[in-house]
């Protein structure tokens, strides 16, 4: 089966995401990166590189070296003067006004250029899948015209690659949040990159988006907002120093990768330092540079760039014919929108209403792509949604304690088994109390359920295995069988609804948990103690037994003494944990002492049925108690 | 059964009607389960590549960052000479125990100058005249590039001959 994946072609830079198991996923392209620049280069001898590879000769072959390919896809040559004038590669007129790039004396057209990304992109979804991948879904900007589309597909024809649609990117961020499924909604996107800004307002129905408006500006982005800094650091080490950084080229690249690691930092903190120590040098010696930045004088520095968004918002407004008002959703897209100024703008523009912002805003066109490939292939329009039981679900052991089977936020559907036994010689019967939720005591969480095992031949406890199992189907409905496996015995409840809580009541019982968690733990502890302690007295006891007049008399007065002091603990709750620690460990002192010294050692009750390998040590953990 | 008014119809169409459907239903079904396996198939394969690779990428990180550190500290030890002696032998004793730290986790500093500008190694930030090295070598190296193992950790930063 092959695989379709979602492409989002950019002008600088592209990546690529598939569906799996559901759910869409970006992939690592062979150089570990999760974006690829889109750059060809044509070395003179003939290789041809792309990606990041072509980027780092570009500036030595830079009429070789082809980058913004999508500033002139499907235009006509006479449509891209303004655009020739930055690029420093050969931008010539071919067939019926067509835009040609002049490579070493052969002509390319930017379809066939954007074909070799996509080519990569494809080769390397490839080899991250481990398998072959055919069909893709490709982004474009929501302005691009029909000749600009059907360039771009024939770009991905080139490429070998099946074009299963040509969609935009405003509707592939649409998708990657579900909006698809909104009935009648109105969804603007703010979109600002590392150099270009767009504003596109969608509707969408039926599961169809229509664009009705786009606005923008071409030359505006992240890289702005790094030159304020750059700038501004600059002018205050001249006022200081008297030397222009800029001047060196040297530290002019320090300066700017320093100043777009601060913008970073500043999107989470409230200050930060650039420091770049050893910066330059005068005849007085080295220089250093430190200086702090908050996030308010970062803002103060870049507010005119962030008002430079607002006409472009409200011309796409005005255009649709609508109002911030109007406004259903918003989504944020292109990695400046993680600074809070632009984000507190775009709030401010959409009448308050909180962004969509969870996917990745690098990423969200690629995942968006990723899934209109999965519903076209196929693959996401019949998947199950895949349900989580949002508590966890287990029985009461010996105790009081829970035992969880099931734990939280796992997949359904889903089944567990664990082998439990009796707590008592002789036990006729083992009560099932089926629990949810996320406390360590029984009766701090929610009972869904009861019943008894009845029928259990006698035996002493510990041997009887009884097998419990949890199954949660499809529908979240829970069966809990317990069966005797000597007898084959068996019993059973459902329960409906298990995972049907409100998100509030989940909330509030998972808080719960945490805000309980130490004494919860504490109280567990003390229970599992006493439990320990309450088996290793039992199976001295029975040592003693087995043993008879083997047992030297002084270690068996030593054994019954320390028996009786454990019993009196455990029968009054103790919660003198170090002791009964204590005493349980000297019990089984004089337990090991006494297997040695009658050299046959036999009669370990319990050993084989118990979960976690059936060590003496896990012996009653499990057990039920009896009721 | 109740009684419904479509017993009237012929009940063999219906029937084979019914078959088709939930031949196709099963079909569907069928094909879903073996795209799910599949998926989870891939995936498991992929985690299990991928878990070897986890601890180096975090790893990774850390020397970058590291990286960075030597850089400021190259810069330093040019300006060293100027410090009394015993504390620019001391910043280099230094810089040795910084460089065999490095060491010890596979990390090596390429060596560039002379070599063939290739972009798999250098990042290439402009051209220049150079008597020393042939036309299209590297001649200046702006920021030093590192190999960890056979994987080129930062590519350096250089000046190629024109």
């Amino acid at each position: 089966m092959a695989k379709a994946v979602g492409i989002d072609l950019g002008t600088t830079n592209s990546a690529v995401a598939v569906m799996e198991g559901g759910q869409p996923t970006v992939v690592i392209n062979s150089e570990g990166s999760r974006v690829t620049p889109s750059v060809i280069a044509f070395t003179k001898t003939g290789e041809r590189l792309v990606g990041q590879i072509a980027k780092r000769q570009s500036v030595l072959n830079a009429e070789n070296t082809i980058y913004s390919a999508k500033r002139f896809i499907g235009r006509r040559y006479s449509e891209v003067q303004s655009e020739i004038k930055n690029v420093p590669y050969k931008v010539i007129a071919g067939p019926s006004d067509a835009v040609r790039f002049e490579i070493a004396g052969k002509q390319y057209a930017p379809e066939e250029i954007s074909a070799q990304v996509l080519r990569k992109l494809a080769d390397d979804a490839s080899k991250y899948l481990g398998e072959k991948v055919t069909d893709a879904v490709i982004t474009v900007p929501a302005y691009f015209n029909d000749a600009q589309r059907q360039a771009t597909k024939d770009a991905g024809k080139i490429a070998g690659l099946n074009v299963l649609r040509i969609i935009n990117e405003p509707t592939a961020a649409a998708l990657a949040y579900g909006l698809d499924k909104k009935k009648n909604e109105t969804i603007l996107v703010f979109d600002l990159g590392g150099g270009t800004f767009d504003v596109s307002i969608l509707d969408v129905g039926d599961g169809v988006f229509e664009v009705h408006s786009t606005a923008g500006d071409t030359h505006l982005g992240g890289d702005d907002f790094d030159k304020r800094i750059v700038d501004w650091v600059a002018q205050e080490f001249q006022r200081d120093q008297g030397i222009d950084l800029r001047k060196d080229r040297q530290a002019l690249q320090r300066l700017i990768e320093a100043s777009e690691k601060a913008k970073i930092e500043l999107s989470s903190a409230l200050e930060t330092t650039i420091s770049l120590p050893f910066v330059t040098a005068d005849a007085s010696g080295p220089k250093h540079l430190e200086m702090k930045l908050t996030r308010a004088k970062f803002e103060q520095l870049t507010a005119d760039l962030v008002e430079r968004c607002i006409g472009p918002v409200k011309q796409a407004l005005s255009d649709a014919k609508i109002t911030d008002r109007d406004i259903d959703e918003v989504i944020l897209v292109g990695g400046a929108t993680r600074m809070p100024s632009v984000q507190a703008l775009v709030r401010r523009l959409t009448g308050g209403k909180e962004p969509n912002q969870s996917v990745n805003p690098d990423e969200v066109v690629a995942v968006g792509a990723a899934i209109q490939a999965g519903v076209l292939a196929g693959e996401v329009k019949n998947v199950v949604l895949l349900d989580v039981t949002p508590l966890s679900l287990g029985v009461e052991t010996l105790g009081g304690v829970m035992t969880k089977l099931i734990e939280r936020n796992t997949t359904v559907p889903t089944r567990k088994s664990e082998t439990f036994s009796t707590a008592e010689d002789n036990q006729p019967a083992v009560e099932i109390h089926v629990l949810q939720g996320e406390r360590e005591l029984a009766r701090d969480n929610r009972t869904l359920g009861n019943f008894r095992l009845e029928g259990i031949r006698p035996a002493a406890r510990g041997l009887p295995q009884i097998e419990v199992t949890f199954d949660i189907d499809a529908n979240g409905i829970l069966t809990v069988t317990a069966k005797d496996k000597e007898s084959g015995k068996e019993q059973k409840i459902t329960i409906s609804g298990s995972t049907q809580l409100s998100k509030d009541e989940i909330d509030r019982m998972v808080a719960d948990a945490q805000a309980h968690s130490d004494e919860d733990r504490r109280r567990r502890e003390e229970v599992e103690a006493r439990n320990h302690a309450d088996s290793m007295a039992y199976q001295v006891e029975r040592q003693i037994q087995d043993l008879g007049d083997r047992v030297p008399l002084n270690e068996k007065a030593r054994a019954e003494q320390l028996i009786s002091q454990i019993r009196e603990l455990v029968k009054s709750n103790s919660t003198d944990i170090a002791r009964l620690r204590q005493l349980t460990g000297d019990l089984q002192q004089v337990g090991h002492g006494l297997s040695s010294s009658a050299s046959s050692q036999q009669g370990r009750p319990g050993g084989p049925t118990q979960q976690g390998g059936g060590s003496g040590d896990d012996v009653v953990d499990a057990e039920f108690t009896e009721k | 059964m109740e009684p419904t008014e479509e017993e009237n119809r012929p009940r063999d169409a219906d029937d084979s009607a019914q078959i088709e459907r939930l031949k196709q239903e099963l079909k569907r079904e069928h094909d879903l389960h073996l795209r799910a396996l599949a998926d989870y198939e891939n995936y498991r394969k992929r985690v299990e590549r991928e878990r070897a690779t986890v601890a180096r990428a975090g790893k990774r990180e850390l020397i970058l960052a590291m990286l960075d550190l030597l850089d400021d500290f190259d810069r330093a030890l040019q300006h060293a000479g100027k410090a009394p002696l015993s504390v620019a032998e001391g910043l280099e004793a230094l810089h040795r125990k910084f460089i065999s730290l490095l060491q010890a986790q596979g990390v090596t500093p390429m060596v560039t100058i002379g070599e063939v500008f290739n972009p798999q190694f250098h990042d290439a930030i402009g051209l220049v005249e150079s008597e020393e090295v042939a036309p299209g070598a590297v001649a200046e190296e702006v920021q030093r590039g590192y190999l960890w193992g056979d994987e080129v950790l930062r590519p350096a930063r250089v000046r190629v001959a024109q």
